[in-house]
């Protein structure tokens, strides 16, 4: 048997849903929420307060989000690792407030403000992170430390960063970072093990991968992938918001494009899109007060017309996959869909028709990743040791040069881990550190590509300038991630590398967030919780007072003596008690005490409502 | 376990070219090592010295002429015994060898897999010229491709997709009949004269200017899929 306290689970942090998974010899397993067996979805949503504490998570957040679009946060893997120039574009479609986070310096790095308050994606990403490892610790009785996260595939380095400081934050050990259609071929690959090449077409919330892969053995060779990280079910709303904004505006002179009512619309859109993969056709109604309707039928041909643009460029994307890995749509000997918007019905015609067969459907595109990302978890604990996922990295590294030209040093699908290595100088006598822009992407101008950070060589000896010969090595490591060593070779001396993150977060600041969150987070819903049940209990008390106050004297006086002086009671432990457990405990007894004075009450109002008639 | 000097300093050594040591027996199993980095019977990891050639490396006879098939299958059984992820739960010195190993098979597996690379890196390991050393290209093939260009530049303009179709067929026998002649002059590079050595080079040379023409007469597939955000 494994031994859960060596257990690593599986984590697939969403845009829009999140799961944890673990797996076991006998396969990998979800694990559920307290909502029971079916609850595996825990929306990535948090609610929160006006003043920045954390209300709720989950399901419970995004069924307040129509009321609370300020406070509400949804997908905010689409921020990670971004910084807020990037974000304008993106803000424009988010009802909660995104800005620069005022404690980061000079590094750009986005934040979503609430009240008075800046949180950073990764900080908002752990709480997430907290409830699934809180989940899993439920499961197994005992505490979870180690996980795998699952990121899109094309993913770039500071994304990856990013998510891996979440788990550190949520205090989690994250031992690996895996893509996400590598994890689904995984889960895939477990049902049929014979020789395959398999595309897996991943289009989720607000991201889209295509990964072409081979599986033999029990290894799984990535060949190549591609996709698009701001691309999903999210912009598919996008397209009806937009539609219902523009025409409500030219019929009624209306404009809704504000954040509350954009969350409205979300939510709706959200609906008809999900409707429309079933129906060919669902109505649309949205009061704008005052009487006023905007009433329409969206059918599914219309839906369709507005999102091709963003399936093509799903399309065009498995085109450059496979001419990457020197394949055509023939070699594919199955193409597996992964990811929630793979059930709009055009998605799949589209795959179908590319790929010249029907898509595999048997896996639950929901769950896939997080089964998958389960299973690596159990080849890294040793618990599946004839499986081995081969993976490459998504875009070219490369560094800026003179002139703002982008040298590459490591292209785009080179399997991992891989390193480069780059000899570089000094211009001038003496000169003690060189500074290197270190960029991802596969643009020719360093302008166009992104910038990982600046990353700043020092202790080399002084000499004389193009003396000194500074060896660095750019490795990439089976995560994805970037990591970097120098070495000055005349003196031999080992150069210090500082990182500066173009947009993410210094180690300090991670380690800073893990130590504050975990406190504050739990303080935060410790006590919510306890204002929400001391809120019910008074709730609860104020009714039973007045049936006292009114009712009363139907009762026996021993009783009605007992009632009153426990309400007192209570009353006084509702401000001082501060265990919701106690509190709750003591009002479901209060409360089937007075089931009897409730009953006479009922009884005694129909007499005096027939007597006024 | 006996990671670093001290597993080199027990084992058996195979001489290489420039007189480096490689192990070529296990110190923990005493098994005979296939492949200098590892042991495949005890999974024991070995630091190999930077000066080990890939072909060595990998086990592969030092020739232009390969299996792709083979060397694909060398690859990925290696993985299995070297791939940091088999060694999640060893200390992190052992799993930094493993990061490290691993970059360096995967490194020279992509030079091999690729003839032009491959026959480069024959090149230098016979004593070049490097392509730094020597940056000429054959006589003609200036002329040539400044011809080839215009052509490219008119037809674009022209839109005239049929020319650039055909365009784009007589650069890729050009480039392939380069190919072809390059993998006699890299089979033999070892055992060739400073002349032969010089022809490889600027033939080498000239796959690059190929390779920009293809790349010219073919749509840029980046530009209007990944516009910046």
């Amino acid at each position: 048997m494994t031994d859960p306290s060596d257990i690593i689970v599986g984590i697939d942090l969403g845009t829009t849903n999140s799961l944890v998974a673990y797996a076991d010899e006998a396969g990998p397993h979800l694990i559920a929420g307290p909502g029971g067996p079916d609850d595996v979805l825990l929306p990535s949503v948090i609610g929160f307060d006006d003043q920045g504490r954390v209300r709720t998570l989950g399901r419970e957040a995004r069924a307040h989000a129509v009321e609370r679009p300020l406070t509400t946060v949804y997908s905010v893997k689409r921020l990670m690792g971004k910084g807020c120039a990037e974000l304008t574009d993106e803000a424009r479609h988010l009802s909660y407030r995104v800005g620069p986070h005022p404690a980061t310096g000079e590094r750009d790095v986005a934040a979503v403000l609430i009240g008075a308050q800046a949180f950073t994606p990764p900080e908002l990403s752990a709480l997430i992170l907290r409830e699934l490892k809180e989940r899993a610790e439920r499961h197994f009785g005992r505490p979870v430390q180690r996980a795998v996260i699952t990121v899109p595939a094309q993913f770039d380095d500071a994304q990856r960063q990013a998510t891996r400081d979440a788990g550190v934050i949520a205090g989690l050990d994250v031992v690996r970072i895996v893509n996400e259609p590598t994890a689904a071929a995984l889960a895939y690959g477990l049902q049929r093990r014979e020789r395959a090449t398999v595309a897996v077409y991943d289009l989720g919330g607000g991201t889209f991968d295509i990964s072409i892969l081979r599986l033999e053995g029990g290894v799984f060779e990535v060949k190549a992938t591609n996709g698009d990280t701001h691309l999903g079910g999210d912009d598919f709303d996008r397209t009806l918001i937009d539609l219902f904004i523009q025409e409500i505006r030219a019929e009624f002179d209306v404009d809704l494009n504000v954040p509350t009512i954009r969350q409205q619309l979300r939510t709706l859109s959200e609906q008809i899109k999900m409707r429309l993969s079933d129906q060919e056709s669902a109505p649309v109604e949205i009061a704008l007060g005052r009487g006023r309707v905007y009433r329409r039928t969206l059918t599914r041909d219309e839906f369709e017309g507005l999102i091709t643009p963003l399936v093509e460029r799903t399309i065009a994307a498995c085109g450059r996959a496979l001419a990457a890995g020197r394949l055509t749509p023939a070699d594919i000997d199955q193409v597996v869909l992964v990811g929630g918007s793979t059930r709009v019905p055009l998605v799949r015609r589209r795959v179908a028709e590319v790929f010249g067969r029907s898509p595999y459907t048997a896996l639950n595109p929901e769950q896939v990743v997080a089964l998958g990302a389960a299973m690596q978890g159990a080849i890294l604990a040793g618990v599946q040791q004839d499986m081995l996922l081969l993976d490459v990295t998504p875009l070219s590294l490369g560094i800026e040069t003179l002139g703002g030209a982008m040298s590459k040093l490591i292209p785009a699908n080179m399997r991992v881990p891989c390193q480069a290595t780059e000899t570089f100088t000094t211009f001038q006598d003496g000169q003690v550190n060189v500074r290197i822009n270190v960029l991802q992407g596969e643009r020719e101008l360093a302008k166009d590509c992104r910038s990982l950070g600046v990353f700043d060589l020092s202790g080399i000896p002084p000499m004389p300038a193009g003396i000194p010969k500074i060896e660095v090595t750019f490795l990439i490591d089976q995560n994805g991630i970037l990591n970097v060593s120098a070495r000055e070779q005349r003196s031999g001396k080992i150069a210090s590398v500082q990182i500066v993150p173009s947009h993410g977060l210094t180690r300090d600041e991670v380690r800073r967030m893990a130590r504050e969150s975990v406190q504050f987070a739990r303080q935060d819903m410790a006590a919510h919780h306890l204002i929400d049940v001391r809120t019910t209990l008074q709730f609860d008390l104020n009714k039973a007072e007045q049936m006292l106050r009114r009712f009363g004297h139907l009762l026996e006086t021993p009783e009605r003596e007992r009632l009153a002086a426990d309400l007192a009671e209570l009353r006084a432990l509702a401000e001082t008690c501060a265990d919701p457990a106690v509190l709750n405990g003591r009002r479901e007894r209060f409360n089937q005490s007075t089931v009897r004075l409730a009953e006479l009450a009922v009884a005694a109002s129909l007499r005096e409502d027939s007597a006024a008639t | 376990m006996g990671f670093g000097r001290t597993s080199q300093a027990a084992g058996e050594f195979l001489m290489t070219d420039d007189a480096r040591t490689v192990p070529t027996r296990c110190t923990e199993c005493e098994a005979h090592l296939d492949f200098p980095m590892v042991c495949t019977g005890c999974r024991q990891l070995y630091p190999v010295p930077e000066s080990v050639d890939y072909f060595t490396l990998l086990g592969l006879d030092r020739r232009y002429d390969l299996d792709e098939e083979q060397l694909h299958g060398v690859c990925l059984g290696l993985a299995r015994y070297i791939h940091p992820d088999r060694f999640a739960e060893a200390p992190e010195e052992v799993r930094r060898l493993a990061t490290r190993l691993s970059a360096e098979v995967n490194n020279a597996v992509a030079v091999l897999l690729d003839p032009v690379r491959r026959a480069s890196y024959l090149l230098d390991l016979a004593g070049g010229p490097t392509a730094g050393q020597e940056r000429g290209v054959p006589g003609e093939l200036l002329r040539e491709v400044l011809v080839l260009r215009e052509q490219i530049t008119e037809a674009k303009e022209r839109h005239d997709e049929a020319e650039l179709e055909r365009l784009r067929a007589t650069i890729g026998s050009q480039r392939e009949e380069n190919l072809r002649r390059i993998a006699p002059l890299a089979e033999g590079a070892c055992a060739a004269d400073a002349g032969h050595r010089r022809e490889l080079r600027l033939r080498l040379n000239a796959m690059k200017y190929w390779d920009n023409l293809l790349a010219e007469s073919t749509p840029d597939p980046l530009a209007p899929a990944t516009p910046k955000p």
